[in-house]
């Protein structure tokens, strides 16, 4: 499966996870929805909405965890007739990040969930420690960011 | 706490060479309910056992071979039986390698059709 | 078959000492519902307690719930009720072969074969003493001929069973699958049924369970038993539904060896 990272220590990890899991696709994301690594898809827009649209649905219901049981919701799953998703955060020495994961019936949300943990101690242990802390972003810093991270993942400078 | 399954699992662990016995969904590889001896990850269990007989069956059908009744997987260390075939439940159990299948598959096969 | 249960179903609760539950038993246990056609049975044998047929159906029922004891129990019952019963003879030839005990099985055959039972049983006799070595199985290097496809020919005991080595991909390296009209559906089913592997592997390694030896499943028209080869190739058998478990598992291994003979030999006889 084509694979595309930013930060490289990611590559195997990632790779190993949608190997095991037969996932169809798989995006890592900062929490704010920018790109850290993607498996399986071939455009960079739908990498893009689906950066957005799963930093969203991740915060929304860590904010409704909060409201209903005084703690972020984790895991979160949504099964269509062919395809479905898992959501859930990743913690790294690097941070917090969001994995979304889209598989079908040639694996099962049992199997999406082990091979998830796994993922989540092989990036604990590969994250390199993290750098000194920058000057808080702005809008505009993020936008950048975002749009480096997409050309660099679809080879466009 | 105890589940429309508890008895039935429980009749399963006291087989002689037993491990664990648990229900889990097909589709989606998780634990409907268990019977684990200390140790056991009853959700990697099911996750494996669950996607295995569900290749069987997939397997099977698309070799014409029909519908998937008893499993039965040898290991060095352990064995792994289970039932399903009747809906989305599949009766799993974990046991020693010189565990007499004979007598699981028999209690299994009855587990099953309690279940229905 | 649906309707008929019913219809049988409703004559023996209008009349519950008729003799219909010897066909609604015999209807529920070749659907697989065994522990139905059991009560079926056993309240029907209550009312007569003195019919053979009864005390066979009861047999047949302890035979797929692999209760071998309570179905030599019921045959010999038969056999003293009704001494020339066929169905009876067979088996306890049956239940003699699956236990071992080649002797019993090969009197109690020829019983049945000199009461009239048929063809299928003078087979069954044969496979009775192959398996007891009075018919000795040839190893690899008797037969000059080499043909992949026969590889397992003089192992398979009838025409039910069937014997494929696949290699890693899932291609046939020996061997042959027919189908009744006598087509080879060797590449078809090994492509299917080699994906289980990878299933198997994979559990055996998160488990902690060690190496695979075999898989084995019983389906709706056959049982299949499959074990790992060398080279990373795959050994699949399959026979009939009514194959006893044991039976299988024998010719697993049989096929086992004779496929590790051949691929030892660079893949030839």
């Amino acid at each position: 499966m084509n694979i595309a990272t930013v930060e490289p220590w990611v590559e195997a990890p990632l790779r190993r996870y949608v190997d095991d899991a037969r996932a169809r696709l798989a995006l890592l994301l900062h929490t704010s929805g920018q790109v850290v690594a993607q498996a399986g898809f071939t455009r960079a827009i739908d990498v893009m909405t689906a950066c957005a649209l799963a930093s969203a649905v991740h915060a929304t219901s860590a904010e409704l965890g909060r409201q209903v049981d005084g703690r972020p919701f984790r895991g979160l799953h949504h099964a269509g007739p062919q395809r479905q998703l898992y959501l859930a955060p990743a913690e790294t020495a690097r941070g917090a990040y969001i994995c979304l994961t889209v598989f079908d019936d040639e694996s099962s949300l049992g199997l999406v969930r082990m091979y998830f943990d796994e993922l989540c101690k092989e990036l604990m242990v590969a994250a390199p420690p993290l750098a000194p802390l920058r000057e808080p972003a702005l809008a505009v810093d993020f936008e950048r960011d975002l749009n480096a991270n997409l050309a660099a993942m679809f080879g466009r400078n | 706490m105890s589940s429309p399954f508890t008895a039935l699992l429980e009749s399963l662990s006291r087989q002689r060479g037993v491990r664990a016995s648990l229900i889990v969904s097909e589709n989606d590889g998780l634990v409907v309910d268990a019977n684990l001896r200390f140790g056991q990850d009853g959700d990697r269990v099911a996750a494996l056992a669950a996607s295995m007989y569900r290749k069987a069956r997939m397997s099977a059908s698309a070799a014409r071979l029909g519908a998937v009744g008893f499993l039965q997987l040898d290991a060095e260390r352990g064995r792994i039986c289970a039932v399903g075939g009747r809906g989305d439940l599949v009766i799993v159990v974990v046991a020693e390698p010189a565990a007499n299948v004979g007598l699981i598959r028999v209690e299994l096969l009855k587990a099953l059709d309690s279940l229905t | 078959m649906a309707d008929d249960i019913h219809g049988w179903s409703e004559e023996l609760a209008r009349d519950p000492s008729s003799l219909v539950f010897l066909q609604l038993g015999e209807a529920l246990r070749r659907q697989g519902q065994l522990e139905v056609a059991l009560k079926i049975a056993l309240r029907g044998l209550e009312r007569h307690p003195r019919h053979a047929e009864a005390h066979d159906l009861v047999a047949r029922i302890a035979v797929d719930r692999r209760d071998f004891a309570r179905a030599v129990e019921e045959w010999e019952t038969v056999l003293r009720i009704s001494p020339s019963h066929l169905g009876a003879m067979k088996g306890l030839g049956y239940i003699s072969f699956q236990q071992g005990r080649f002797n019993d099985a090969e009197r109690f055959l020829n019983e049945a074969s000199a009461g009239g039972a048929g063809t299928d049983v003078d087979a069954a006799l044969e496979t009775v003493r192959r398996s007891s070595g009075s018919i000795p199985v040839p190893r690899v290097g008797d037969d000059p001929a080499p043909d992949p496809q026969r590889l397992f020919a003089d192992i398979l005991l009838d025409a039910g069973q069937t014997a494929l080595l696949l290699d890693a991909n899932g291609y046939v390296m020996g061997g042959l699958y027919l189908d009744g009209d006598g087509n080879d559906l060797g590449q078809e089913i090994g492509a299917q049924l080699s994906g289980i592997s990878d299933e198997v592997v994979r559990a055996t390694r998160h488990l902690d369970i060690g190496e695979w030896r075999s898989i084995l499943f019983e389906t709706h028209a056959a049982v299949v038993a499959m074990a790992p080869a060398a080279d990373g190739s795959l050994l699949v058998v399959a026979a009939s539904k009514a194959t006893p478990l044991g039976l299988l598992r024998r010719l697993l291994d049989r096929c086992a060896q004779r496929a590790a003979e051949w691929l030892g030999a660079g893949g030839s006889r």
